[in-house]
């Protein structure tokens, strides 16, 4: 019985690597053996987007792409498909926590320097992940058709009205008609479905085969290449697998918890994941009170809002995300890690995180004077914090680092 | 030894300066979505109250179905979740006998009713979602009698409301009053003068029903709304009650997966150290 199994196997081999790429990439793929929790966020993102991609197929079976289904066929998969909610509230939920993994995932990119020398490619492609991810979470939104998904994607499209000479003729392209209407629902739904999920899919591949080929770094920014046994395999690592995969696991059990917590018991949350105003189908002749946009998007929103004129305000928000590609060549540091290098990157980080988070939150409330002026703070000490970053790095005092993990 | 201490608690007090001046400079509160009538008044749904839903489907069907529709929700649907057996539910709830279970609550109302209210009684399936049943709970009980409204009523909740309260003759004929309130001393009691009576100022805004102009009592009618409330959440998502039961399990599995995948994760990580 096994020898026929085997056979197969051993046929199939000749002819494709198994064996040979299991090895490589898996249980002999060599990695860091001390890494913190912050290390694992790479592996919840494959995991969400799994999650995401598997529940999309899923959703695209009974959704309505046309401009008056497409809010009840939604309706229709909560209440009249089997499970139905199961899958949305997943995909609801699954949108959001892989932002929020993302995020600490690049939050970990800042803190031990995953942008160093030679993983310069790695974080351009991660980059251009999340550039890609915030396309596919806006053209996502629209789909349900709500009020917001109407008026977010109102505000969005109007952005590139605002660029000079060519703006009217960008915008009617991109909407496909003189107002948002069903065709820009269904151009929308292929791109969300089709388009920018390949693009992820090979953008993903690339991040990963950048990665292995340069090696995964550590929170002590030690590089373990320096001391290798005999065989030629770094003294201060362990195989991929089953190793890093049992640690993996283990973050996607407590992961599991969490999301499941969301999912089952706050699916909205809070109107922070699914807002309030989207339950309500999208009406062109009724403005919301206050348009805010999902909370992934808000930092980036309050820099819109922050510049009085929306070109401006465009090329703010788009520099904000462009400037992430730079990273790699801002840093001058000896040093990767945070733990290593001076006060005041300390500091910077620390001012940086701290109005990321604050442009977050002004970015879902309405618009006060002390707010408008706190955005503007926030939004130079964003900024700062990117091209401040050859100086504070190039002559403050760091630190040792150990030769060995 | 005493710098690198002393630099590590000067950082940690800096962060915690930085976030405290942030939450502080634009915390701001904001106007709620109950208007006129302050913070809306609490609700708290109970979805496995089954009496209570097929009385809040009850006085909703009667009072309400007739201009509000329910169009993503089908009539055996709700028979079946509220338990009521389909023959009686058709029976008395149902008017319209070509009606089938499987068919949607798309309302009674012509298409020209438009021209009744100024605008079309919006549909209610989700509008506890959209509006929060905490609103929906203070809005119905916010009636008050406004003669220079079109229906001879307005609302705290939402002022110029275009719905006339339909259920004028359950809850009896609600005012705006004034009251005289005593005020209240620097240190908590009433504030007394000399002679010992409590100083009060007259505040007005004040939600009060005529005595016996009603077929309920304030309790009886609060309840009818708390049944009504409970009903519009649980038709915004049916399955509501479902998936806060069988969250836990999904709970519960994920955490004996994290205990498991955990134990695993040490026995291997045993030949490593």
């Amino acid at each position: 019985m096994f020898g026929i199994f085997s056979k197969v196997f051993y046929w199939v081999n000749d002819r494709l690597p198994i064996v040979n790429t299991f090895e490589r990439h898996l249980s002999k793929h060599p990695v860091p053996s001390k890494v913190n929790f912050w290390y694992l966020f790479g592996a919840l993102a494959a995991v969400t987007l799994i999650i995401q991609i598997v529940t999309g197929i899923w959703l695209i079976m009974p959704y309505s792409n046309t401009e008056e289904q497409a809010f009840s066929s939604v309706e229709y998969i909560m209440r009249d498909v089997d499970y139905g909610w199961v899958i949305r509230y997943m995909h609801t939920t699954g949108a959001s926590l892989f932002f929020a993994v993302v995020y600490l995932h690049m939050f970990r990119g800042l803190l031990y320097g995953s942008y160093q020398k030679p993983k310069e490619l790695v974080w351009i492609f991660g980059c251009t992940i999340y550039l890609a991810m915030m396309a596919e979470g806006f053209l996502g939104y629209v789909l349900p058709y709500g009020q917001m998904s109407y008026w977010g994607a109102q505000v969005i499209i109007s952005l590139f009205g605002s660029i000079p000479y060519i703006g009217e003729s960008l915008e009617l392209w991109v909407r496909g008609d003189y107002y948002i209407s069903g065709i820009t629902v269904s151009r929308f739904f292929a791109l969300h479905v089709v388009a920018l999920p390949l693009i992820l899919i090979a953008l993903v591949f690339l991040h990963l085969v950048a990665l292995h080929e340069v090696g995964a770094g550590n929170p002590e920014g030690v590089d373990i290449e320096e001391h290798l046994d005999d065989d030629g395999i770094p003294l201060d690592s362990v195989p991929f697998f089953p190793y890093k995969v049992l640690n993996a696991m283990v973050a996607i059990g407590v992961f599991g918890v969490v999301f499941s917590i969301i999912m089952f018991f706050f699916p909205e949350g809070g109107g922070y994941f699914i807002e309030m105003a989207n339950f309500e189908k999208a009406n062109p002749l009724v403005t919301p009170d206050h348009i805010a946009p999902v909370w992934y998007y808000a930092p980036f929103y309050t820099m819109l809002r922050a510049i009085p004129d929306p070109f401006g305000g465009l090329i703010v928000m788009a520099s904000a995300v462009a400037i992430f590609f730079i990273v790699p060549w801002l840093d001058r540091s000896k040093v990767a890690s945070i733990r290593y290098k001076g006060i005041y990157s300390k500091i910077a980080i620390t001012l940086f995180g701290v109005s990321f988070l604050t442009l977050g939150y002004l970015g879902t409330v309405g618009i006060t004077e002390v707010r408008k002026t706190m955005s503007v703070i926030c939004t130079v000490i964003y900024f700062a914090y990117f091209l401040l970053m050859p100086i504070y790095t190039k002559y403050e005092k760091t630190k040792e680092v150990p030769d060995r993990l | 030894m005493i710098f690198p201490s002393l630099k590590i608690y000067l950082l940690k007090t800096f962060y915690f300066i930085a976030i405290i001046f942030c939450v502080n400079l634009i915390y701001s509160a904001e106007g709620g979505p109950c208007k006129d009538y302050g913070e809306c008044d609490e609700f708290k749904y109970s979805l496995n109250d089954i009496e209570s839903l097929q009385r809040g489907a009850s006085t909703y069907i009667n009072y309400c179905y007739g201009c509000h529709s329910l169009q993503y929700s089908r009539w055996g649907r709700v028979a079946n979740d509220l338990q009521i057996p389909e023959e009686i539910f058709f029976e008395n709830l149902v008017f319209d006998k070509s009606i089938k279970p499987g068919d949607l609550m798309t309302g009674a109302m012509p298409v020209d009713s438009v021209n009744w209210f100024g605008v079309t009684p919006p549909d209610l399936t989700l509008v506890s979602r959209y509006k929060g049943d905490d609103w929906i709970y203070s809005y119905l009980r916010a009636y008050y009698e406004d003669s220079s409204k079109q229906y001879g009523v307005n609302n705290l909740v939402y002022p110029g409301t275009a719905m006339p309260n339909v259920l004028l003759s359950l809850q009896g004929n609600q005012r705006l009053v004034c009251k005289d309130i005593p005020i209240l001393a620097k240190n908590g009691g009433e504030k007394r003068d000399q002679s010992g009576n409590s100083v009060t100022e007259e505040k007005c805004g004040f939600l009060e029903v005529e005595e016996g102009t009603g077929k309920l009592n304030k309790e009886e009618f609060d309840a009818l709304i708390y049944d009504l409330t409970n009903f519009l959440v649980y038709v915004g998502e049916p399955i509501k009650a479902t998936r806060e039961r069988i969250g836990w399990y999904v709970v519960f599995y994920f955490m004996i997966f994290t205990a498991l995948a955990s134990l695993l994760y040490r026995e291997y990580h045993k030949d490593y150290k």
